[in-house]
């Protein structure tokens, strides 16, 4: 027993209905680096939340130390030596690195800061003065700072989430040798969070694998096991479709030419020469693990982001310098990732948000014949059959699945020539995305062509005719459904290309 | 709530609440003149209140609808001093167009700098409430400065030939146009596409741009247009009630139209009643002071109607409703 510096036994954690963590265990041996594997949703962070007493488990109990913690809230769980770096980073903007550094009661180098910000960030190889404001910095360097604030609290035990999502390349090579110091040097703890196989690989020597709430891999030692299985332990077994895709497809639809889109402010290219090909009939699905590229992607071929390098064709027609309203009606629709915020508009009501897309064709002039909309909105409720309070009503009252029938029939009604659905059914309950997949393959039939961007590699496999996979921006594979197994399209997921 | 905590503030004077509410009903609305002058009153107040309705569709706040009013004035004498129109009716038109224009004037700084820098539009309409005055104060000292006025800082009265009409008693002709563009408020609102793309630029800038909305744009006309609204209401009150510009074309109008707005939860026919209301209010609270009562007694029974109406808000907009799973 003694080897443990943290034990969890049999975590629960359930959110409303959902089940976050089921009978979780997780072992922490000191001075070592773990990998905790999982994909989106898998409960990685919710576990990583309950150790940093963010949140209260249910059941189960927590040992550290070998000594049983009765409860853990984020102040004992500081004092015990446990400290967390959160995807989003929790930095004070307008405070200095040494004021973020030195801010907690907990901190160690209240008196002899100089010195240790000095072997620190020769540790992290950072190069900028501690008077300097966070807000200056660039995001690996506040990645840089966060990491160091758990040092300056004394946590002996770190816990990373997706610390390398926001790193270039190189500053992820950096930060395996600063994290690989870390824990030899100073005995410090490690967990890494992450859904890249190749970093799991390089950074650590046990990994645990969560899937859908459960731990499926206990302490594996890195090293013993192979990229093919912890895909399989993460992905899980996927059925292959069900749906017929024997309907033959149509002329070229939509065609995206060596596209190139660069971050501007960091200098980083988001998407590297894409090439699409979409013809009608045809759902293509694009797998990745989200913050690849895909939303610029889909932002790009609708019109809205219009700053980029290469030529989108629809219907042969070059659009590349067109905006969104001139492809809409070439009978382009968008179903964007973002449901509430994007595709629909907060605080307006439902009817308001009925008629996004084609509003200008239910006015007279300038008037908005109430009528003509209030009709559009009916037609759209009895076609997708929506539950909606009624047409008044402000468009979060609705539920998840509501929200997201109203804004696919929205986009659908027009029987559009190209459909963009960018994660169509994330979040939502079986039955609605039984409902979504139906209305896709559905107007698939009718001739359209559908780029399908998801990241659930069910839906996925269900319903495309091919796959391209995106990594860091580009398609580093392509495969033909039949070609496709879960194994191959994980490892390009996970960037491993061979 | 209003009468109630007026009441209290009231048995403390020592003075009777039930007559001194009568009174001010009986003087505010109990004949005809009373009435006209309340609905005078509520003139300035109720386009004011409008504008601010109009720019709050794409969630901007207008505070400046006070320096927009002086400017709307400004305007109209401005052009008054400079053309000559010989037909009384076109000559009125043009002054109210003038009004307006200046209103949008006004406005037009803060607009640019909210849709060109993201510059907060509640400090920059604020100030200009600032600027304005001072402009006011330097005209009606300086070179607009009446000699006829002994000493009074005030700018020459305008000809009886362009004071706007009345209707019945002392009702202005203002008031029409009120009715006018109340209409126009609500259509612009609720009825237009217009209206529409504002809502949606005002829920999600992000929607708008998948919409294809132009958000910025939406925001600076409704700015102008709101502007407009308030500049109008200096023209009017102008023409109908000061005849020349000085420091009381506005008592404080431009903020006590914003309560109005909010109140109504920035809807143009709530905005015409209780602009009216608030009319009245402020007419029977001058009453009072003939039986010794303090005029600020109606000022707090605004005050109080607003905390009433914030509150009642509050639960409308919060709710407890059983949701059904489906």
């Amino acid at each position: 027993m003694k080897q443990y510096i943290l034990e969890a036994k049999n975590i629960s954690k359930t959110f409303g209905n959902v089940k976050a963590l089921e009978n979780v265990n997780f072992y922490l041996r000191k001075g070592k680096i773990h990998g905790l594997l999982g994909e989106n949703g898998a409960g990685k962070s919710s576990l990583m939340n309950i150790l940093s007493g963010i949140y209260q488990p249910e059941k189960g109990s927590i040992f550290i130390n070998n000594v049983k913690q009765k409860s853990l809230d984020p102040e004992s769980a500081s004092e015990l030596g446990i400290g967390m770096v959160h995807q989003e980073f929790r930095l004070i903007e307008s405070f200095s690195i040494e004021d973020n550094l030195t801010l907690s009661k907990s901190n160690i180098y209240q008196n002899n800061f100089k010195e240790a910000y000095e072997k620190y960030s020769e540790i992290f190889s950072l190069s900028v003065k501690p008077e300097k404001t966070i807000s200056q910095l660039s995001v690996g360097e506040k990645q840089k700072i966060e990491i160091m604030k758990l040092i300056f609290n004394d946590s002996k035990i770190m816990l990373l989430d997706e610390p390398t999502a926001v790193l270039t390349p190189q500053e992820t090579d950096q930060l395996r040798i600063s994290l690989g110091t870390l824990s030899e040097e100073d005995e410090k703890t490690i967990v890494l969070i992450s859904h890249k196989l190749k970093e799991i690989r390089e950074f650590t020597e046990k990994v645990f694998v969560m899937k859908n709430g459960k731990m499926v891999a206990e302490e594996l030692s890195t090293k013993d096991v192979t990229d093919d299985n912890l895909i399989e332990l993460m992905m899980g077994n996927i059925q292959k479709s069900i749906i017929d895709k024997s309907n033959t497809a149509g002329d070229t639809k939509l065609s995206v030419k060596s596209l190139k889109y660069v971050d501007k402010v960091n200098n980083f290219k988001i998407l590297d020469n894409i090439n699409l090909e979409i013809k009608a009939g045809e759902i293509i699905g694009i797998a990745g693990v989200s913050g690849n590229g895909q939303v610029e992607l889909a932002n790009i071929i609708s019109g809205i982001e219009v700053d980029y390098f290469g030529k989108i064709l629809i219907n042969n027609k070059d659009v590349s310098r067109r905006g969104v309203r001139s492809r809409k009606k070439l009978n382009l629709s968008y179903i964007p990732e973002n449901r509430l915020g994007v595709g629909l508009a907060p605080g307006v009501s439902v009817l308001d948000n009925s008629i996004v897309r084609d509003y200008f064709k239910t006015r007279l002039g300038p008037h908005l014949s109430r009528s003509k909309t209030e009709n559009y909105l009916e037609s759209l409720i009895n076609k997708f059959s929506i539950k909606a309070p009624n047409s008044k009503a402000e468009i979060s009252t609705l539920s998840g699945g509501n929200m997201q029938k109203l804004l696919m029939g929205r986009e659908l009604i027009s029987n559009p020539e190209v459909i963009i659905a960018s994660q169509p059914t994330r979040g939502l309950d079986v039955n609605a995305v039984e409902a979504i997949h139906n209305l896709l393959v559905e107007q698939r039939d009718k001739g359209s062509a559908i780029l399908m961007i998801s990241e659930d590699l069910d839906e996925l496999f269900k319903l495309s005719n091919r796959i391209h996979v995106m990594f860091e921006g580009k398609i580093v594979k392509s495969f033909n459904i039949d070609d496709a197994d879960i194994n191959n399209v994980g490892l390009a997921m996970a960037g491993i290309v061979e | 709530m209003a009468i109630f905590i007026g009441s209290i503030i009231l048995l403390i004077q020592d003075k009777s609440p039930i007559d001194t509410f009568s009174l001010m009903l009986r003087l505010s609305v109990g004949s005809v003149n009373s009435l006209s002058a309340s609905l005078n009153k509520a003139i300035p107040l109720i386009l004011a209140g409008l504008g601010i309705s109009i720019i709050n569709s794409v969630k901007l706040w207008n505070i400046g609808a006070e320096g927009q009013i002086f400017l709307g004035a400004i305007a109209v004498n401005f052009i008054y001093i400079n053309t000559q129109i010989n037909s009384p009716s076109i000559h009125i038109f043009v002054l109210l167009v003038a009004g307006f224009v200046g209103g949008s004037l006004c406005i037009l700084i803060p607009a640019i700098t909210k849709v060109v820098f993201g510059v907060n539009e509640i400090i920059t309409t604020l100030l200009t409430n600032y600027i304005v005055f001072g402009v006011t104060i330097f005209l009606i000292n300086g070179p607009w400065k009446d000699p006829k006025s002994l000493n009074f800082p005030a700018a020459a009265y305008v000809g009886e030939e362009v004071f706007l009409p009345t209707i019945i008693g002392k009702l202005s002709f203002g008031f029409l146009i009120c009715i006018l563009f109340t209409i126009l408020a609500h259509y612009l609102k609720n009825k237009s596409v217009f209206g529409f793309e504002m809502r949606i630029a005002g829920g999600s800038a992000m929607t708008a741009v998948y919409a294809g909305i132009n958000a910025k744009q939406k925001a600076f006309i409704a700015m102008l247009i709101g502007g407009g609204f308030a500049g109008l209401a200096g023209a009017i009150e102008l023409l109908s009630q000061t005849h020349r510009v000085s420091t009381g074309i506005s008592q404080g109008f431009g903020y006590t139209a914003i309560i109005v707005a909010a109140i109504t939860g920035m809807r143009p026919l709530g905005i015409f009643l209780v602009g009216s209301l608030f009319g009245a209010l402020s007419i029977g609270g001058s009453v009072i002071q003939t039986i010794g009562v303090s005029a600020y007694i109606a000022d707090i029974i605004q005050a109080s109607t607003l905390f009433g109406a914030l509150i009642i808000q509050f639960f409308f907009t919060y709710q407890i409703k059983k949701v059904e799973n489906d």
